[in-house]
């Protein structure tokens, strides 16, 4: 949570959602992100973390509870105002479309009447694609596509992402050059970040992670807290064992439900 | 990117003058007699601005509806749009309707268009917006509801009546005439400016109606937005000269291949494609047997075939 010196850009309160009126797929649950928070959100298949990001990006209008932005409430901004506060990345990234990196890195800002004063080729530049802006979106690696998005989010120009497990997919490598990216804007543009992900490990990343399972949260809190072996088996129902290296580091291990 | 428009907006004009100019009897503009004055303003000029208005919306129109069906094989046609304009086009001319004078047919088949179009729409629309694949699925259904009926009108039509109605349905610009023009032209107009200023929110539905909401876009009110500005070109379309099939479905790839798919300049550059190809197929149609003419949708079919065949072997172009 949030704390009183860390006003929440965007605060969830008892939030509850179903689907075309069936049970209840979020319940009551409660978030408040913060200035420049890092935040990883957690869960098995199923468990609702989409669901959420769309809930706080006003995709989703919840059935119950609040979701305000900035202290008010989402629904009453206007489309285009509420996109230069939240960008929201979806899991899906279509890459049959045509588009030149350029051109999509350039919807970023159509929000805007008068550009902001970050440029195309600003946030090319920034996510290391300067090289690649002719090129088609479908000539690019997994990760370079990825990073096209990023920067299309980056022009937005958003004080809040909320990405969709960005890593789906992607190789290890691309996974690492994806978070590292993704935590050197953090840090030098102080945006906050909400991000689902799948791998646990690469959750120990995080300065803060929630752990959702059912549409309710199990924890939230520093991954230390949180990424406990009971809790993981809870969440994921399967058993893991936390192994953590000389120099004090953890890795979380599931190999023991292999046998 | 700028010499590609310079040269599609020279090639457009360059065929615009020439289909003046062309045809079963060659018109020199320096030395034009009476005869010559009459075949150019009172009848090729109509003729070749209602194939440039026709060309023009169903080009538009289909690179506005392939983006927001997500659908490359999408057509102005595949809302059954023409389906409903031609069943009541064909009713009026088999049944002799007369109601509005030369206007009759015209006015038959704009309302056949619009009727389709809404019912599309009613059907595309739940839970408070318009939904791609509800719209598509309506539009195939109504499109062979309409053309079943259109066949058993025609199954009982005279000799005459059935060759009229078969004309117009195959596309017949031999009826253009000036008076056509100013509503024509009004529709059209309408259509390419309502899509035009609504080209990126068509770009982030393309993207899917996630990007669009994120980037600041209401999806199902760009869509409705979109899907009029179809509506509108698409009945003009069909009302000024029936139904030219393939410029809907091809313009839009050859743009996309030479200008890449920003909707900006996809939907602009569709519309004169639309209009140059149209204006080529009418030319051929008027001058390959004189003093016959084949119906300029069959011209521009084949045309047409050939080179959407072979684009289909190009990488990255049948793809929205």
């Amino acid at each position: 949570m949030s704390s009183a010196s860390n006003p929440g850009i965007l605060t969830l309160s008892d939030i509850s959602f179903s689907y075309a009126g069936g049970k209840p797929f979020i319940n009551n649950l409660s978030l408040s992100v913060g200035v420049g928070e890092f935040i990883g959100l957690l869960g098995a298949n199923g468990s609702g973390k989409s669901t959420m990001l769309k809930l706080g990006s006003g995709l989703l209008k919840p059935s119950s509870g609040k979701v305000m932005l900035w202290g008010k409430p989402l629904r009453e901004y206007q489309n285009r105002d509420r996109a230069k506060l939240i960008s929201y990345l979806p899991q899906t990234l279509d890459i049959t479309v045509p588009f030149t990196v350029r051109e999509l890195v350039g919807m970023g800002l159509y929000p805007y009447d008068i550009p902001p004063a970050i440029t195309t080729d600003d946030a090319l530049d920034m996510v290391g694609l300067s090289d690649k802006a002719d090129s088609r979106l479908s000539d690019l690696s997994g990760g370079e596509r990825r990073r096209t998005f990023i920067a299309m989010t980056l022009l937005q120009g958003a004080g809040l992402l909320l990405l969709d497990e960005p890593l789906a997919n992607l190789d290890i490598k691309y996974q690492i050059e994806l978070m590292r990216l993704i935590r050197k804007l953090r840090d030098e543009r102080n945006i906050s970040v909400v991000m689902a992900l799948h791998d646990i490990n690469i959750a120990l990343q995080f300065e803060k992670v929630l752990l959702i399972k059912n549409g309710e949260i199990l924890g939230i809190g520093r991954p230390a807290d949180i990424l406990t072996e009971g809790l993981i088996t809870e969440a994921f129902d399967v058993n893991v064992k936390i192994i953590r290296h000389s120099e004090g580091k953890a890795y979380i291990s599931y190999e023991n439900n292999f046998s | 990117m700028k010499l590609r428009i310079f040269i599609i907006v020279l090639i457009c004009a360059f065929t615009f003058f020439a289909s003046l100019l062309l045809g079963p009897s060659v018109i020199n503009p320096f030395t034009m007699d009476e005869t010559a004055r009459e075949i150019l303003f009172e009848i090729r000029a109509p003729r070749i601005l209602v194939a440039c208005l026709m060309g023009m919306a169903l080009g538009a129109s289909g690179a506005v509806l392939q983006g927001i069906l997500r659908n490359p094989l999408a057509d102005p046609y595949i809302l059954g749009i023409s389906s409903g304009a031609s069943l009541l086009a064909a009713a009026g001319i088999i049944g002799g309707i007369t109601l509005f004078g030369s206007f009759t047919i015209p006015v038959l088949a704009f309302t056949g268009a619009l009727l389709t179009g809404g019912i599309v729409g009613a059907m595309g629309w739940k839970r408070g917006g318009l939904w791609p694949e509800r719209l598509l699925l309506a539009g195939v259904g109504l499109s062979f509801l309409f053309s079943a009926m259109l066949m058993l009108i025609m199954s009982i039509a005279s000799d005459e009546g059935l060759r009229r109605a078969m004309l117009w349905i195959f596309g017949d610009l031999s009826m253009s005439e000036w008076s056509r023009i100013p509503y024509g032209l009004a529709f059209v107009a309408a259509g390419i400016v309502i899509s035009g200023s609504r080209a990126k929110a068509l770009n982030a539905l393309i993207l899917g109606d996630e990007f669009a909401h994120s980037l600041g876009f209401s999806p199902h009110r760009e869509r409705v937005l979109l899907f009029i500005s179809v509506g509108l070109m698409t009945s003009a379309s069909v009302s000024l000269g029936g139904m030219i099939g393939f410029i809907g479905l091809l313009i839009p790839h050859i743009m996309r291949f030479f200008l890449g798919s920003d909707s900006k300049i996809l939907i602009p550059a569709s519309a004169l494609g639309g209009g140059t190809l149209l204006c080529i197929a009418d030319l051929i149609s008027r001058s390959l047997l004189p003093p016959m003419e084949l119906p300029a949708g069959i011209v521009t079919a084949i045309i047409g075939a050939p080179y959407f065949l072979y684009l289909l072997r190009r990488k990255n172009v049948l793809s929205i």
